[in-house]
């Protein structure tokens, strides 16, 4: 409950940020804190500085672009939720966001964040992979882009290196349908496992819960049987912990993958 | 630019009141309500930030006051169960927890109550799903949420 | 939304008869106006001047020798102003006394590890410091040296020749066994048609989880040698017995005080050992000392519900569903201390035949301590555990009979013109109607419709099961129930106190040695008192809390195991009973040397009963009997307005032998029935119609009845559906704080619906039961409905008590595996 010693600072400016980052290896970027301050509490983590990115301009508001959406970093999940653009251009953003936690965390947890901290429980980074996101990066060196699919890289690890900050994402138009499907604990609770989808022509099926990072699986077609054959020959290796064995995760990665297609299918349709 | 910082004083207000503090960067905001303001009503019922016995609103916004540092609400105005009331009146949030029995160890209700109040504030009327969800980041141990659901809805309609 | 089958409702055996006065009616709390503006004071918002934090050094391994502890470099840290160590705690107090035998009574439990560490969370030492983050920084700062050891994690396992043995002092992880043996076992079996064999059953560990967390403000007069703990332990009474000796003080050292409490539910019943180490930390330090608990330590390390297995179950029944007999060996899990243990070992015993008529039962039970956080009573506390497997036994038996369970359990009641109704082991079931329940709580949740809505729920997917949970809540113990486990203790009976005094201005005061926690005392003590003084509520005032400097203090006082209605308010009675007669007594001398039966109470007036004009105010007797009482005639001298009373109920020490006597003084019922839909594919399941209808005999406040059932009904929930302290192989807790240990929120609780009965106790006061616990109706009912519907595939035993998706996942894909469990021997 109680931190270990922290030095804080709240720029004004990405390129301030930037710097800060920069200047301190062991500095971490402050998004909503609803992840970090637990694990600061918890002293998993005892960064020497935090860099409050709540006064960052640049990483704010929701806009609608000629390709789709631009999310800025520190959108919160009510407004994921809440914003018309997100409700036109791409819903199951919002569908998604309204899921996640409760009232007060959706307030303050932000877009950013949820994807930076890659936790494999987490909702939104399927979602971004399966709907063809795209993360910017800023560092030293300028802004970066980098496709959903190759930004997760491990558990609680991901393509923003030391120095950087993921700024935005940019979210294409639905053009099919979109589906999302979880077991959680409790309503609304943490996910055990969940799956997104985007059928388009193609079908894409995005795993969470079930390995480090999300895992893609390509079916011929968003028929439940053909979804639940791509995600059996997707020998998946799911962890075992308190609230699920691997081997009933593997049962809801094929259950939920169908269950998120058929939402896709009937959307597209 | 903006330098690092150990410590600050920060100016904040809560419930009409400014105060100004100094704390150390790592105080969470719950903690500077509690003990440094010695505003009690705002409580602690876990570390992990699932509760919300610590619920407060902050610049309008519902949230956690211990996923929050103190620190990040230096200029902030906060609103606390203290002030739900005025001159000792109880607000009809209140006054609707006592007549429908929507406590009874009465630890988690100040936070209740603060979901309550920005559930309201923005929904006047809300349907018993929408109370359900708004509160849901609220544990309660005593209730089963039986009767704080139904004191909400009996608020919103003495509010119409 | 919730719907209430109202008095007025055909679902009511009988009209609720109309009562004059306050009692009965829900008043509005008293506790409420300040609860509602954040004005309650909970022990974590009392501020000393020099006050420091305490901050636990824990032990990281369940299983460990201490080898060295070195405190120095956190002394060395500004601000941190002392801490405390196992080996200073071991010369400075003695070990707790422990309830049980040998070789339980061998075990050595301090307020710190003192050698070994015995459960993951275990304090080794202590540090105090100017705030509470420095506090937990030097703590970090504390260097122990550790050697593991094998930890004993599986219960089942303690009595194998290698299994790790925690206390070296006893020898053995036995910490108490015993034999109940009632009826005729042997005859019963040559009676029966069918034996039901049950390999084993599986009650998991699990706590109340109170919102609040454990603490204490802890100061230290040196003057008078006198700690004052400003906390919020539930049962003083007993915390007291536990810390005085370990101080090597008398009781009258120890002053607890409380005023409200964030919730318990039996969890803050065993702080001692915490209290005892910030009682030391004040006095070594001259300065108060505050300990707060934050969510994971109490997780850890306070205090949880016993796990218990039941191996190789045996039920004697006949062709037609009639219940003789059972047999089962009953393993209960303590964790590393016993503690409050091992009275579970007894407890169960209150409901032996939980609500049926079975004459014949054998249990061999055991209690062993484990690498696992000790227990403590926990809301319905042992008498639970055993009903859940009264329960499971009953639904298992219809399903492999192929019998109705409404049938079987209607058959099997004790049927309400049998009350009182006395059980095989001398226990005295007082009043009820559990049929009339059962057909109530059916009525509610539409039973005669739900073939219709199985085919429904079929239609869309899903499974559909309706079940049944039948419980007792047993209140009031008689603690001669301790003699059966260790005949050499000297507890017996039970007791409660209150005052009531009228004051100079005609004030009117109560004191309970009660210890709220959310349920309503100030309010349900002060409508007791209204009645009887012919008053309104509004009029008196019950302190809150407790204060041991209020001598309203007894051995036993403290709020837990469902008494406050019988004890407690039958404490303030006698003592409101007797102040009446005082107000009279004065009133008849003043009022001209009438006779005291004259006199009547009314509206705050003493009055002549024929002369109704000749009166004088409460006021008025007050200021005469405080102030001015030379005016009064000899006679009326010795009045003092100040009037004690200790509710003493009317039991016996039960026969040690036989293990045989009554437990309890009254016996409330609940029958609930769940109706839930399960999705085959996931496991998850949702409950879509609830029914709890309860029997707590005369219902002082109605509103707070029934907030109680919401309450236990809700923690029953969450118990069947996900709650569970889990350990892993290496006796770390897997659930160790909200974030894995998920507790039912507002969109988790199912549409409750709420019926009752009133079946006065015929043994009390006010006809009133203790209520409150639940007895875990809830998690029966979750059970058997899922085993309900999970019988179309492959008809699996539920046999765990909580059934996450997961579990329920794994019945449905290898159902043979629990089917495995069962066997039916037809004779």
């Amino acid at each position: 409950m109680l931190l270990a010693s922290v030095e804080y600072a709240r720029p004004r400016s990405l390129d301030e940020a930037l710097s800060l980052l920069a200047a301190n290896p062991n500095a971490r970027a402050l998004a909503g804190g609803q992840t970090l301050i637990n694990v600061m509490k918890a002293r998993i983590a005892a960064p020497e500085l935090l860099v409050d990115l709540n006064d960052v301009p640049e990483l704010r508001g929701i806009r609608e672009t000629d390709d789709g959406l631009e999310l800025g970093a520190m959108v919160t999940y009510t407004q994921l939720a809440r914003a018309e653009e997100v409700h036109r251009e791409r819903p199951i953003l919002a569908e998604v966001a309204a899921q996640i936690a409760d009232v007060q965390v959706r307030n303050r947890g932000t877009v950013g964040g949820n994807v930076c901290s890659n936790d494999p429980t987490n909702h939104l980074p399927p979602v971004l992979v399966a709907v063809g996101a795209t993360m910017a990066i800023a560092g030293a060196s300028g802004i970066r882009l980098v496709p959903a699919e190759e930004f997760f890289l491990g558990v609680y690890l991901t393509a923003v290196g030391p120095g950087e900050l993921l700024t935005g994402i940019s979210v294409p138009r639905r053009q099919g349908g979109d589906g999302f499907a979880s077991v959680t604990i409790g309503a609304d609770g943490t996910c055990i496992a969940n799956a997104a989808a985007s059928v388009n022509g193609d079908v894409r099926v995005v795993l969470g819960c079930v390995a480090a990072t999300p895992v893609v699986v390509e079916a011929p077609s968003a028929d439940d049987e053909a979804v639940r054959k791509a995600v059996a020959g997707a020998e998946l290796d799911p962890p075992s912990d308190i609230h699920a064995p691997a081997e009933y995760r593997r049962q809801l990665a094929g259950v939920l993958a169908a269950r998120a297609a058929r939402q896709a299918r009937e959307e597209a349709a | 630019m903006s330098e690092p910082v150990a410590q600050k004083t920060i100016s904040v207000e809560v419930n009409g009141t400014t105060y100004e503090r100094e704390v150390e960067a790592r105080r969470l905001l719950v903690h500077f309500l509690r003990d440094d303001l010695d505003l009690t009503g705002t409580h602690v019922g876990c570390d992990t930030g699932n509760c919300g016995a610590c619920s407060v609103i902050v610049d309008g916004t519902l949230l956690k006051s211990c996923m929050m540092l103190a620190i990040q609400a230096d200029g902030a105005s906060i609103e606390t169960v203290e002030g739900l009331g005025a001159d000792g009146e109880l607000n009809p949030l209140q006054q609707a927890f006592g007549e429908h029995h929507a406590l009874q160890c009465g630890y988690c209700t100040p936070g209740m109550l603060m979901s309550a109040k920005a559930l309201l504030d923005e929904n006047p009327e809300p349907t018993e799903g929408e109370i359900r969800r708004a509160i849901q980041g609220n544990i309660c141990r005593c209730t089963g949420y039986v009767n704080i659901v139904e004191a909400i809805a009996a608020a919103a309609e003495a509010g119409r | 939304m919730t719907e209430t089958a109202t008095p007025t409702s055909a679902l009511v055996v009988e009209e609720q008869e109309t009562r004059p006065g306050f009692i009965g009616t829900s008043v509005p709390r008293k506790e409420d106006r300040r609860l509602v503006q954040g004005e309650g004071v909970f022990f974590d918002d009392v501020k000393r001047y020099g006050m420091g934090f305490v901050h636990f050094v824990r032990s990281p391994y369940a299983h460990a020798k201490i080898k060295s502890i070195d405190v120095a470099r956190a002394l060395e840290l500004k601000d941190v102003y002392g801490t405390l160590t196992g080996d200073e705690v071991a010369i400075l107090t003695d070990p707790f006394f422990e309830m049980s035998v040998p070789p339980g009574s061998e075990i050595k439990d301090y307020a710190l590890a003192v050698g070994k560490t015995r459960f993951v969370g275990e304090p080794v030492a202590a540090v105090v410091a100017a705030t509470r983050e420095l506090a937990r920084d030097a703590a970090e700062l504390v260097e122990v040296e550790y050697e593991p050891l094998d930890p004993l994690v599986d219960a089942r396992r303690a009595q194998d020749s290698d299994a790790p043995i925690l206390h070296e002092d006893a020898g053995s992880n036995v910490v108490w066994e015993g034999v109940f043996d009632w009826g005729d076992w042997e005859g019963t079996v040559a009676e029966a048609d069918r034996i039901v064999r049950i390999k084993e059953l599986h009650f998991d560990r699990f706590s109340s989880t109170p919102l609040e967390c454990s603490g204490c403000l802890v100061e230290f007069n040196r003057g008078t040698g006198q700690w004052t703990m400003y906390c919020n332990h539930q049962m003083p009474g007993i915390g007291a017995i536990w810390m005085a000796p370990a101080l090597r003080v008398g009781t009258d050292k120890l002053r607890f005080v409380t005023q409200d409490i964030g919730g318990a539910f039996g969890n803050k019943i065993c702080l001692h050992p915490y209290f005892v180490a910030c009682c030391l930390l004040a006095r070594k330090l001259n300065r108060p000392v505050q300990w707060t608990e934050w969510r994971t330590d109490q997780h850890t390390a306070n205090a949880h519900g016993n796990e218990r297995w039941f191996e190789e179950t045996e039920v004697a029944v006949k062709a037609d569903g009639t219940l003789l007999g059972f047999k089962t060996h009953a393993i209960d899990d303590c964790g590393a201390f016993p503690r409050y243990e091992p009275l579970g070992c007894i407890i169960w015993a209150q409901v032996t035949p939980g609500c049926y008529r079975w004459q014949n039962v054998y249990v061999d039970f055991t209690q062993v301590a484990t690498n696992k956080s000790p227990v403590s009573p926990n809301r319905g506390y042992s008498r639970m555990q055993h009903l859940w497997f009264t329960e499971r036994v009953i639904d298992i038996v219809a399903n492999e009979l192929g019998l109705d369970p409404v049938d079987v359990r209607k058959r099997n009641y004790v049927k309400a013109d049998e009350f009182p109704w006395t059980t095989p082991n001398g226990c005295v079931y007082d009043s009820g109607d559990y049929a009339r329940c059962l057909d109530i709580a059916l009525e509610l949740v539409g039973y005669d419709g739900i073939d219709k809505r199985r085919r429904d729920a079929e239609s869309r997917g899903k499974l559909l099961g309706i079940g049944i949970g039948s419980t007792l809540d047993s209140g009031t113990n008689n603690f001669g129930q301790s003699q059966l486990l260790n005949p050499e203790l000297q507890f017996s009976g039970n007791n409660e106190v209150a005052t009531v005094k009228l004051d100079i201005f005609g004030e009117v005061v109560v004191t309970l040695g009660t210890v709220p926690q959310g349920q309503g005392h100030e309010t349900t003590a002060a409508q007791v008192v209204a009645d009887a003084l012919g008053i309104s509520p509004d009029d008196v005032t019950v302190r809150p809390g407790h204060d041991t400097y209020w001598n309203s203090h007894a051995g036993f006082s403290g709020t837990y195991a469902s008494q406050f209605a019988v004890t407690g308010l039958g404490a303030v009675k006698g003592a409101v009973d007797q102040l009446a007669g005082e107000i009279r007594t004065i009133a008849a001398a003043v009022l001209g040397g009438v006779p005291e039966d004259a006199v009547v109470l009314e509206g705050g007036f003493a009055k002549l009963r024929e002369n109704p004009e000749a009166a004088i105010p409460f006021m008025g007797i007050g200021a005469i009997v405080n102030a001015n009482n030379a005016i009064l005639p000899e006679e009326a001298r010795h009045v003092t307005l100040n009037c004690r009373y200790v509710y003493v109920p009317p039991f016996e020490v039960p026969d040690t032998e036989r293990k045989y006597g009554n437990l309890t003084l009254t016996y409330a019922s609940q029958i609930h029935v769940c109706v839930l839909e399960v999705d085959p594919e996931t496991g998850a399941y949702e409950i879509v119609d609830y029914a709890a209808v309860d029997d707590c005999g005369n219902r002082i406040h109605p509103q707070i009845v029934e907030g109680q059932v919401h309450g236990a009904t809700a923690q029953a929930l969450g118990a069947a559906t996900h709650e569970t302290f889990t350990y892993d192989e290496q006796g770390n807790l897997l659930t160790p704080n909200f974030y894995d240990y998920h507790v039912p929120h507002a969109l988790d609780m199912p549409p409750l619906k709420t019926g009752y009965i009133e079946s006065p106790s015929p043994f009390t006061s006010l006809g009133a039961k203790g209520m409150g616990e639940g007895g875990g109706a809830g998690i029966h009912a979750v059970c058997a409905a899922l085993q309900d519907a999970l019988r179309p595939v492959g008809n699996p035993i539920v046999y765990d008590s909580c059934n996450p998706p997961h579990r329920v996942w794994e019945l449905i894909s290898n159902p043979a595996e629990s089917r495995g469990r069962i066997s039916v021997e037809s004779r």
